[in-house]
């Protein structure tokens, strides 16, 4: 079990992002726990499989079309 | 998922070998055909949970079918079973495919779009069949059923006139001389319909010259429908 934060940084709209990061979360049968959201960044705690919680990462670092990821910083637990 | 309150026609049996799977639309929504190598047919969404690919251009490898894209396969439930990337995960049940309940009767290959569907029989009956052909007619749903129970239909053995019986929504007897036709009406899209012509009897009295003999009847109508007029929408 692999438990990690992730900020997304970049142009986001965050109910968007949000949808999307529940959407997958939910696929890849991840523990998703929401922290602070703002149109510059958002913060995601999540817990799961090592590989999916790396899956899960790679697919929110792309995002929805309406918001642009231009950096990703990940802390492990 | 596309909902539909009773069983739809997707593809004549004979048109899908084992192994193989095909894609088709209902109601404008992507569905793949397939059929393992043990026989069974399976209707589900034409989609990779993954990356999206079109299951239809997947692989059939014994009771799995596999997505072309990264190879991820699924049992004949919808669920992943092995991620080819990560050999040694236990696969989560959350990823899977929306499956639809599918069957075989009367030598076409049904599909269920929800739970009322799926507990209601298939309006058809068992019995000896002859596959014709399925054909694509670019006309919508209700115009191709209004133009099919006013057909001429040539009977193949007999000379009286057609006789037309609704056994369900699209799905259509006719009787014309001593033949017994099924028709069995596919909405593909708002704007197609596909029609699965199955005859009622023996191929030995309807293999060869009768398949021929209604393929070109539905060749025919198909023309028929398609240069009879043009609709508003394509002339605009």
């Amino acid at each position: 079990m692999e438990e990690a934060s992730f900020t997304f940084l970049g142009r986001l709209e965050p109910e968007s992002f949000l949808e999307f990061a529940r959407h997958r979360a939910r696929r890849l049968d991840i523990a998703l726990t929401i922290g602070a959201c703002s149109a510059a960044a958002i913060e995601l705690s999540v817990a799961g499989d090592e590989v999916l919680v790396d899956a899960f990462e790679m697919a929110c670092s792309l995002g929805p079309y309406d918001c642009i990821i231009l950096d990703v910083v990940r802390t492990g637990h | 998922m596309i909902e539909h309150k009773s069983w739809i026609p997707v593809a004549l049996s004979t048109a899908l070998e084992p192994g193989t799977s095909a894609g088709t639309l209902v109601g404008g929504g992507e569905l793949v055909v397939w059929r393992d190598t043990r026989g069974a047919a399976h209707v589900w969404e034409d989609r990779c949970p993954h990356r999206g690919m079109r299951m239809s251009f997947g692989f059939v490898r014994g009771d799995h079918i596999a997505c072309l894209y990264h190879g991820w396969q699924y049992d004949t439930a919808g669920q992943c079973q092995y991620i080819p990337a990560h050999p040694t995960l236990d696969v989560p049940k959350t990823i899977k495919v929306p499956t639809y309940t599918a069957a075989e009767k009367g030598g076409i290959i049904w599909a269920a779009p929800s739970s009322e569907a799926a507990e209601a029989a298939i309006p058809v009956e068992d019995g000896e069949v002859v596959p014709v052909r399925s054909i694509y007619i670019d006309r919508p749903f209700a115009a191709v059923l209004a133009a099919l129970t006013n057909a001429n239909i040539p009977a193949f053995t007999g000379d009286t006139a057609p006789r037309f019986e609704t056994i369900a929504d699209g799905i259509v007897i006719v009787s014309t001389g001593a033949d017994r036709l099924l028709i069995a009406c596919q909405p593909f899209n708002p704007t197609r319909t596909a029609l699965h012509l199955v005859i009622q009897g023996s191929a030995e009295t309807y293999g060869g010259a009768g398949q021929k003999h209604f393929a070109r009847w539905a060749e025919t109508f198909r023309l028929l429908l398609e240069t009879a007029s043009t609709p508003v929408a394509e002339v605009a």
